[in-house]
């Protein structure tokens, strides 16, 4: 079974009335151990698509099974404990809270599920990312290369099975952009979980299992290695 | 154009963006100017009048002549014998009350047949009192009779009517036979001729004041001391209306106070404006860098910030001046009761709502306004287009200088200790006052240190007790370390300002309950009905005293009596007491003097000598202490009287000398007696006597008090002078909870990228909810703290400063423990709550919007 299925899925918005129509009718599946590159034009829907496999949005038609279960299905304190469980978010500006060290950072998806004694499993994390040592840290004291490693250690810390990245070298150079990701296709493999991450570098998309083609709102190519 | 097109662009739209955020901003604004105005106003209307009552009819004379218990009729015939063409008019003046409303108004006594003429004579001059009079022709013929009054229109009534007065412990009925008209409803007096006064007042062969118009030539001074020289000993000579001004300068400390207090709310506002505007330009940083850019010049960006403060000013004015009128209404009412205890006769005037109180609320509301903002506006000013363009939208973390602010606090609190160990300049408690603004100053620039170092150390703590939303909030303050400190600055001066009155004001209490159990020795209390002003001193009719003694079970009737004097041009309340009685009455263990000696020791020596005691706020005010001599002008002579010793004195703020009623009766004969102290027989049951007693003096309109009763009567007017503080502190907190109130939804807007990234991470809404009350839940409990420190320094200065300096009055320092936990409790609840609504706009944050905004 994948861990994430996209089944005939449209994402209608409306903005200033008028209908803007971001996913038409897509189908997509994504299994353990496979790292997915969805690329595409700014604005093809890659985010929107992200939106929907993490649970944050809904389709508008057809349905995203995460796990087997159905997106819309679920209520509101349901789907917080799908993204407690299951789901890790990775952003292009890192969003990391500058007010938290390194370690509370990549502490804080356990904290807010309410676990304690948590920092054994941050330590992993950053020995994972490769930056052990740095947990007492606060985010403007890291490069962005290492910022955007904490923020993957903190997308993993609760073990999820599927982890979204949007556009995560975005604000990197494309030399540290292409270790990140790197780092991810590595932690994917060897952690088994589901990776799928957005981006416009083609370079970048070329090191992934499979890269989606998007175009305007739609599957142009599935490419798989 | 392009000016205010960018006025519009950069200040304007962005507020319409939160109309609720500057609406609060707006209301506090309004909130500040209408506490001041209404002060303002009403202290003009509750103290300016009792000028009014007596000045009515007083009409345009020069000079007049008073002395301590009367002037002695015969000064009118040694006057009017002198060479010089004077005009001289005799009144008596007291009050009178209609019997079947209470209304109590001036009682005039004038000599209606040479006054009547000589007032038709200048019927130009006079100020138009009875001159205008629309008295038929004909009541001239009932002039001196002792049944006629005139009464002003405002009372209603017309020519003919009966009307019921009761004047001292008597109620006589009157004709009304002439009305004439009143320019103000609240200056209208009775009036009568002089010899029906007297009898009525049984005031025989004295006159209250006598009134001259003394020719231009030569000029006042000399007039002064022409007709000084030929008048006795005790009978001053001064310029007219100079009571009225002697009673002004009395009330100057109640109205100072008070004004002060009203000053905390706008202080508190400034808080919010400094708050708002600094939000403001964090806010926009981008957009002033790419104006400055484009070119604007740093004047510009700096109008544009201190502009749309004044803004903020402007419609904070608007909406106060009709609030401030509205909210004068009741601090008039409040505060005339209040100067009648304490004070003096008065009755409110109206409030006058004029284009002076309209400059004063807009001067007050843009004056903050600007004031407040013009630091954060410079800020702005200083903005380099490339950094502020560079930064993006990130927070601008003002640059804050903890530690140079703690430094300099600890030396403003020093300074603040040196001022209040200052003497009063001019009787006014002036470097008490610099000591208490010294505090606050340096409480707001500790405030950042303070807040970073309860943060740091607790957010851990906090974690572990409230979970990760906790250490969240306190980590959030603590980095947006300027407005926070702002918005705990702002409410924990109104949260000091509330315990350091409340403080003050629990002190005063308790030292007045702990004086009264000393001090009111007698089992009964009786006076004549009426409004029992602090200046205003009835009699009782003669031979009740006597009557009600001869009531079996009834040990002893002291007899006492009060005259309004002046004493160094102050108003003061000469007494006497029947220290004849004093064998017979049992005596309290504490002592009542501040010398610590026994009441046993020191009355006696009152007996039958010039020997007198005084209150502490005579002694205050007229640096005066045991063992000094002090002279009295009673009757037609000087009395040299040895103050023995010095007593508490809680019932009013006006000085008091007591003497024996011997010593008394020998300058002043008049026997009639003010009050009646009745000792019960311990035997006897206190109300079988006290139904005899009523029954003995049924023909007198008396009120007749238990020891309880009256002691219960003096804590309810102790708690309505305070009344008006409390209100006062109410609106500061109010204010300041709105502050709070705003900020937070400021603060869930400026942070929605980060409640949204919780959402990503997790976090279910019901934390997000929890968050945001933690974090108005922190800055109150912050507030709280820094208040009650703040607020505890401030009670010493207010307690052994300020009030010693205004009122000369000696309180002893009392925490009033269950006040104070219920109010801040409220004021905690009050911020918590005022967290509710920006806990729900965060809740209702979409985060996928904000997550992805950059
Ligand atoms: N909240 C929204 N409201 C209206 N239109 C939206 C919204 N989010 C995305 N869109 C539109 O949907 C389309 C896909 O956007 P997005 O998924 O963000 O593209 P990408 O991430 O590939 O750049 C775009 O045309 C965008 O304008
Ligand atoms: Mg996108």
């Amino acid at each position: 079974m994948p861990i994430l299925a996209l089944q005939d899925v449209s994402k209608d918005y409306l903005s200033d009335g008028q209908r803007v129509q971001a996913l038409h009718g897509l189908s997509l599946n994504v299994e353990r151990g496979e790292m997915v590159a969805l690329v595409g034009r700014s604005g093809c829907g890659k985010s929107t698509l992200l939106n929907l496999a993490g649970a944050m949005d809904f389709p508008t038609t057809g349905s995203v099974l995460l796990d087997g279960v159905s997106t819309s299905s679920l209520k509101d304190e349901e789907l917080t404990r799908l993204r407690r469980e299951k789901v890790g978010f990775i952003f292009q500006s890192f969003q990391l809270l500058h007010t938290l060290t390194v370690f509370e950072n990549v502490e804080l998806p356990l904290l807010l599920a309410g676990k304690t004694n948590v920092r054994e499993a941050a330590c992993e994390r950053l020995a994972w990312v490769e930056l052990e040592g740095l947990g007492e840290r606060y985010p403007h004291q890291l490069s962005g290369g290492q910022m955007q490693r904490a923020a993957i250690a903190r997308a993993l810390i609760h073990s999820p099975i599927i982890v979204l990245a949007d556009e995560p070298t975005g604000n990197l150079d494309t030399t540290t952009g292409n270790v990140i990701l790197e780092l991810l296709l590595r932690l994917t493999h060897e952690k088994n979980i589901a990776t799928v991450v957005a981006t416009h570098s083609l370079e970048a998309a070329a090191l992934a299992d499979t890269v989606v083609r998007l175009r305007d709102g739609r599957i142009e190519e599935i490419t798989r290695r | 154009m392009p000016r205010l097109l960018l006025f519009y662009q950069l200040m304007v739209r962005p507020l319409l963006r939160e109309p609720i955020r500057a609406g609060l901003t707006v209301l506090a604004v309004a909130l500040g100017v209408a506490v001041v105005l209404a002060i303002d106003l009403a202290s003009v209307a509750a103290t300016g009048s009792f000028h009014s009552s007596m000045e009515a009819l007083a009409g345009d004379n020069d000079l007049e002549i008073t002395a301590s218990g009367g002037v002695p009729e015969g000064a009118v015939g040694t006057l009017a014998a002198l060479p010089y063409a004077i005009r001289i008019s005799p009144r008596i003046e007291d009050y009178a009350l209609l019997a079947d409303t209470k209304q109590s108004f001036p009682l005039v006594g004038l000599d209606l047949v040479s006054e009547g003429s000589a007032y038709e004579q200048d019927k130009a001059g006079s100020g138009g009192e009875l001159s205008s009079a629309e008295a038929p022709k004909d009541s001239i013929e009932y002039l001196e009779d002792h049944e006629s009054i005139w009464v002003g229109s405002s009372l209603g009534r017309k020519v003919g009517d009966r009307v019921r007065l009761l004047i001292n412990d008597r109620v006589r009925e009157y004709v009304v036979r002439g009305v004439y008209p009143d320019s103000n409803g609240n200056e209208s007096a009775i009036v009568m001729d002089i010899a029906a006064a007297q009898q009525a007042l049984t005031r025989y062969g004295r006159v209250d004041r006598i009134l001259l118009k003394v020719p231009q030539e030569p000029n006042l001074d000399e007039w002064q001391r022409r007709i000084s020289a030929a008048l006795p000993a005790g009978v001053e000579v001064r310029p007219q209306g100079t009571g009225t001004n002697e009673n002004r300068r009395m009330l100057a400390a109640f109205r100072w106070n008070l004004r002060l207090l009203s000053y905390i709310s706008l202080v508190v506002g400034a808080f919010l404006i400094y708050n708002t505007i600094s939000v403001s330009v964090v806010r926009r940083r981008p957009e002033i860098g790419i104006v400055r850019a484009l070119g604007a010049s740093r004047r510009v960006i700096l109008g544009a910030f201190v502009g749309e403060a004044a803004c903020f000013g402007v419609a904070g004015a608007l909406i106060g001046l009709p609030l401030g009128r509205l909210m004068a209404t009741g601090a008039v009412k409040l505060m005339a009761s209040t100067v009648e205890s304490l004070y003096v006769s008065s009755r409110p005037g109206a409030i006058e709502l004029n284009g002076a109180s309209v400059l004063l609320a807009l001067a007050i509301g843009v004056g903050v306004a600007v004031a407040s903002a013009y630091s954060p506006a410079r800020e702005a000013s200083l903005v380099s287009p490339v950094e502020a363009m560079a930064r993006g939208r990130r927070e601008y973390d003002v640059s804050i200088h903890k530690v140079r602010d703690l430094w300099l606090a600890i030396m403003l609190a020093i300074a603040a200790a040196a001022a209040s160990r200052a003497p009063a300049v001019a009787g006014k408690p002036l470097f008490g006052y610099l000591a208490t603004i010294l505090l606050m100053v340096a409480s707001a620039l500790a405030i950042p240190a303070f807040v970073s170092v309860i943060t740091a150390f607790t957010s851990k703590l906090l974690g572990k007790l409230f979970g990760v939303e906790a250490m969240l909030a306190s980590r959030s303050l603590a980095a947006s370390l300027q407005r926070t400190s702002v918005l705990v600055g702002a409410l924990s001066t109104a949260i000091a300002m509330m315990t350091a009155v409340g403080i003050m004001v629990g002190s005063f209490r308790q030292s007045v309950v702990l004086w009264m159990s000393n001090e009111l020795p007698a089992d009964l209390y009786l006076r004549p009905a009426g409004s029992p002003a602090a200046d205003r001193h009835p009699t009782v009719s003669l031979g009740l005293a006597e009557g009600l003694a001869k009531i079996p079970g009834v040990v002893a009737v002291e007899r006492l009596r009060a005259y309004e004097i002046r004493f160094q041009e102050m108003p003061t309340t000469l007494a006497s007491a029947d220290l004849d009685v004093l064998d017979v009455v049992r005596w309290y263990q504490n002592s009542e003097f501040l010398s610590g000696r026994p009441e046993r020791q020191i009355l006696p020596e009152l007996r039958h000598s010039n020997t007198v005691i005084v209150s502490e706020p005579f002694a205050y005010k007229h640096h005066l202490k045991a063992g000094d001599t002090i002279t009295l002008s009673l009757g037609e002579t000087q009395a040299s009287l040895r103050i023995a010793d010095v007593f508490y004195d809680y019932s009013s703020e006006r000085g008091s000398i007591l003497m024996d009623r011997q010593t008394m009766l020998r300058y002043l004969p008049d026997p009639a007696p003010s009050n009646l102290a009745i000792y019960v027989s311990p035997d006897a049951r206190l109300e079988t006597v006290r139904t005899e007693i009523e029954k003995a003096a049924a023909g007198h309109r008396v009120l007749l008090f238990s020891n309880r009763e009256l002691r219960s009567e003096a804590i309810r007017i102790f708690d309505r002078t305070f009344a008006i503080t409390y209100a006062l502190e109410a609106v500061a907190v109010i204010v300041a909870v709105m502050g709070i109130a705003g900020a937070l939804l400021a603060l869930v807007i400026d942070r929605r990228r980060e409640l949204s990234l919780l959402r990503f991470l997790g976090a279910a809404t019901g934390q997000i909810r929890k968050l945001i009350l933690l974090e108005a839940g922190l800055l109150g409990l912050l507030a709280n703290l820094a208040g009650l420190a703040l607020g505890f320094a401030l009670s010493f200065i207010l307690v052994y400063v300020i009030n010693k300096q205004s009122f000369g009055w000696t309180i002893r320092f009392h925490w009033p423990v269950e006040i104070l936990v219920a109010a801040l409790t409220v004021v905690y609840a009050a911020t918590v709550l005022a967290g509710l609504y920006p806990a729900q706009m965060a809740v209702r944050l979409n985060p996928l919007e904000a997550v992805h905004e950059e």
